[in-house]
């Protein structure tokens, strides 16, 4: 099963929050979601950053606001500052409040982690969108249908 | 978006996030990712208590007591029913545009409903 994501490849973000905002404006939600997910996304920084392999951040967290597992992923050349260490790629996700949505949540982490630990190095370091997508097993959001 | 409403929905998500962390299953898997910081949960308990204080006593009691009995306090309207217990919410507030201007509650359950924008 291909996970569905939006995809931004070049970010212009130069620093944490506006990634995550810049990467929170690829969903079709709107200004006061997306305000309060980001807020809901930075708390989760704050009691540690989602730095999870060398060059990939993985802001996330679960949320009443989104009723399907939501996914963005992004690339910055520049890297961003995150804050401590600079990441080129990030994979943003926030997952449903419903009764399965921990299990849900389980299961993607369980399928991103398994992504960095085959190839986390390449997912770093990517060159291209199809093969971020191809590594991470996603496929982007339009080409539903 | 009410002040109020925005900090019960935020409160709310916190509360999962909280929750999670005491979640066998998703603990061990952040941890597997090294996103499990030591004192994570606690701090976030923290952070929760520190929030709480901004809330207006009312809501949050009502927040708290529905907590205690629902499991979740706030929850989307959908399609015009409140999404907690499937009552049909009243059609005036429904087709308000600015019914995210105050705090509402499902006239069934009492859950705190809000509309997605």
């Amino acid at each position: 099963m291909k996970y569905k994501a939006f995809c931004k490849f070049e970010l212009i973000a130069a620093s944490r929050e506006e990634a995550i905002s810049e990467m929170l404006e690829l969903f079709p939600a709107g200004e006061q979601t997306r305000g309060l997910l980001a807020s809901g996304l930075e708390v989760r920084e704050q009691v540690g950053a989602t730095v999870v392999h060398k060059g990939i951040a993985l802001p996330h967290c679960r949320s009443i606001l989104v009723d399907r597992l939501t996914i963005a992923i992004g690339r910055s050349a520049e890297g961003i500052p995150w804050p401590l260490e600079k990441v080129h790629t990030v994979v943003l996700f926030i997952s449903p409040v419903k009764p399965n949505g921990a299990e849900e949540h389980s299961i993607f982490l369980s399928h991103i982690a398994r992504c960095i630990r085959d190839s986390g190095d390449r997912i770093a370091a990517v060159s291209g969108q199809q093969e971020l997508l191809d590594l991470l097993n996603f496929q982007t959001e339009e080409q539903e249908g | 978006m009410d002040k109020q409403l925005e900090k019960l929905i935020s409160l709310h998500d916190l509360d999962v996030m909280i929750a999670d962390l005491n979640r066998k299953e998703i603990r061990e898997k952040e941890a597997d990712l090294g996103l499990l910081a030591e004192g994570a949960q606690e701090e976030l308990i923290e952070l929760r208590e520190a929030y709480s204080k901004s809330i207006n006593r009312k809501w949050l009691g009502l927040y708290n007591q529905l907590t205690k009995h629902y499991g979740n306090a706030v929850v989307p309207a959908l399609m015009g029913r409140c999404s907690g217990c499937l009552t049909r919410l009243p059609t005036a507030v429904c087709s308000d545009p600015e019914r995210n201007s105050r705090v509402h509650t499902c006239p069934t359950c009492g859950r705190i409903t809000y509309w997605a924008d």
